[in-house]
């Protein structure tokens, strides 16, 4: 359960994670949107140094980055199976008997795990270098804009980091849950298949009554303590803005323009 | 010897750089057929050795044994789960394990998983339940249902049921009122005298463990300070002291009467004995 990576936060000091939440964010949308333009390899080369150089700055490990690749190698295998199997254009690389794999399947499924990947590694330097409070905090300010059209801004931040908050603890519940099962005699790594639904049967209705029962208790301590949604309140803690952010989304949307021009002249 | 701990050590994240050792280089001997209390503030390893003892967690370094079991670091330990049954487990917060419809299918859960037939682990489900005081007409109640102190009740009986010769109770009077925990305690020790269960219980309350436990360790910072006699642990005044043990109301108020020049023994454990010695000094 220790080893999830991806949306894990690395606490250290460096330049990126001293920026603006607002600023990374939207600069984050506007890469991930650049990501999908190119469909030259040189552009994604481009691309690829540009995160490879925000990596750095962050000061994050790239073995850390790589690790969050792993959950995503199923996928990956999967959609180049599939691709082989259906997409059936190009010249062909590979014959067995009457089944070919031709060049566009494989190139096909090659930019889109390229593509992947590069967000991946973009989500991450989001996640490994912004708290999760400060993440919730820079969306409750980015989606306040919407209040015109009511909706509710601050409301889905609050659930937002309500939801962040209890990750840890529901990971620790689960984990002493598991135990008391173990001490009980259930066996969560073998057995038969209806042995299987059995014991995760075991884990998840105690791990839901207690969410409930938490959920209630966290609703009743806010309205003990006076939390009305929606009400204007002032913060403990104020973003600000500075040259560099300002400096990061520019930079975002060079990159975004040079893709469009990769797109069209390359 | 039912559990012995063999220069154990265990390392949580080892190799990390957030590596931390709970159990230092730990040698204990608990004895089979009496009732040993584990004290010692929180964070001091009182639970990580417990889990130890039912195979939950296994051993960085050194050497376990549980009854004929033995369990070697960095081995592969086989028949773990032979070893659950004969160990039982009460986790703190116990009630946070039940998950079946009723109350007798969830006790019955146990004894199932241990290879008994349905028949068999139904009869031993309310064996179980009629210890821990379950009336019969609750067996087909959800447990999600119950109050806190009932649900406790059946989360025990779910681990009595599997019948095992060593009970281990992390915290079981924790957030009971007190007749619950009174007659909780009752229970483990009737489990103690008249089914020769050795049980081993991990508490805060040392006035609980004054007058029950038969031996005490006291743990801190991942070591055994001190394994032995109950009486004698908190008779010891500079133990009591260095480690900021509570000390439990009958022995200060021996000690306030020794002061005064009462002359009273020190294996007084009840109230019942306090009074009787004095009752003798008053007529002598």
């Amino acid at each position: 359960m220790n080893n999830l990576v991806f949306g894990k936060y690395i606490p250290i000091d460096s330049i990126v994670h001293r920026l603006d939440p607002r600023a990374k964010i939207v600069a984050l949308f506007v890469m991930i949107v650049a990501i999908f333009i190119p469909k030259s390899w040189w552009a994604y080369l481009f691309l690829a140094v540009c995160l490879l150089s925000i990596i750095l700055l962050a000061k994050l490990k790239l073995g850390f980055i790589f690790k969050a690749f792993k959950p995503m190698m199923f996928m990956m295998v999967f959609l180049l199976i599939v691709n082989c199997l259906t997409l059936k254009t190009g010249y062909v690389l590979i014959s067995i008997g009457t089944f070919a794999i031709y060049s566009d399947a494989v190139f096909n499924t090659l930019f889109i795990v390229v593509r992947l990947l590069l967000m991946i590694m973009l989500t991450t330097c989001l996640t490994a270098t912004t708290k999760p409070l400060d993440l919730t905090l820079g969306i409750e300010y980015l989606l306040s804009p919407l209040k015109v059209f009511h909706f509710p801004a601050h409301e889905v931040a609050m659930m937002i980091s309500i939801a962040l908050r209890f990750i840890p603890t529901i990971i620790e519940e689960t984990m002493r849950i598991m135990n008391s099962q173990k001490s009980r005699g259930v066996d969560f790594e073998e057995g038969k298949l209806k042995e299987k639904i059995q014991a995760i049967l075991s884990l998840i209705v105690p791990l839901f009554s207690v969410a409930f029962e938490r959920a209630y208790e966290l609703a009743d301590a806010m309205e003990a303590r006076g939390y009305i949604p929606g009400a204007d309140r002032t913060r403990y803690r104020n973003l600000e803005f500075t040259f560099k952010d300002g400096l990061l989304i520019l930079l975002s949307f060079i990159v975004l323009a040079l893709m469009i021009l990769s797109r069209i002249y390359l | 010897m039912a559990i012995r701990f063999k220069k154990l050590s265990y390392i949580y994240d080892e190799g990390m750089p957030y590596a931390h050792t709970a159990l230092d280089d730990i040698d204990l001997d608990i004895t089979e057929g009496k009732i040993t209390a584990i004290i010692g503030e929180t964070g001091s390893g009182k639970s990580t050795m417990v889990e130890h003892i039912n195979a939950l967690l296994l051993p960085s370094k050194g050497e376990l044994e549980v009854l004929d079991h033995t369990i070697v670091a960095g081995k592969k330990n086989k028949g773990l789960k032979l070893l659950r049954k004969e160990v039982g487990l009460v986790f703190q917060f116990s009630e946070y394990q039940l998950f079946e419809e009723t109350i007798l299918k969830d006790v019955a859960f146990g004894p199932k998983n241990f290879g008994d037939d349905d028949a068999t682990a139904i009869k031993k489900a309310k064996e179980a339940l009629k210890l821990v005081g379950i009336n019969e007409s609750m067996y087909e109640t959800s447990p999600l249902d119950l109050s806190g102190g009932q649900k406790r009740r059946v989360a025990i009986a779910g681990i009595l049921a599997i019948n095992p010769s060593v009970l281990v109770l992390d915290e079981p009077t924790a957030g009971l009122d007190p007749k619950g925990s009174k007659e909780m305690i009752d229970l483990f020790i009737s489990l103690n005298k008249d089914y020769g269960k050795t049980i081993i219980i991990v508490s805060h309350d040392n006035e609980m463990v004054y007058n029950y436990a038969d031996e005490t360790v006291l743990v801190a910072g991942g070591k055994i300070i001190y394994h032995g006699d109950t009486l004698k642990l908190f008779n010891d005044e500079t133990l009591i002291k260095e480690h900021h043990l509570l000390e439990p109301q009958i022995v200060t108020f021996k000690n306030q009467l020794k002061k005064q020049g009462f002359k009273v023994s020190d294996d007084i454990r009840t109230l019942k004995d306090l009074a009787k010695a004095i009752t003798k000094e008053i007529r002598k």
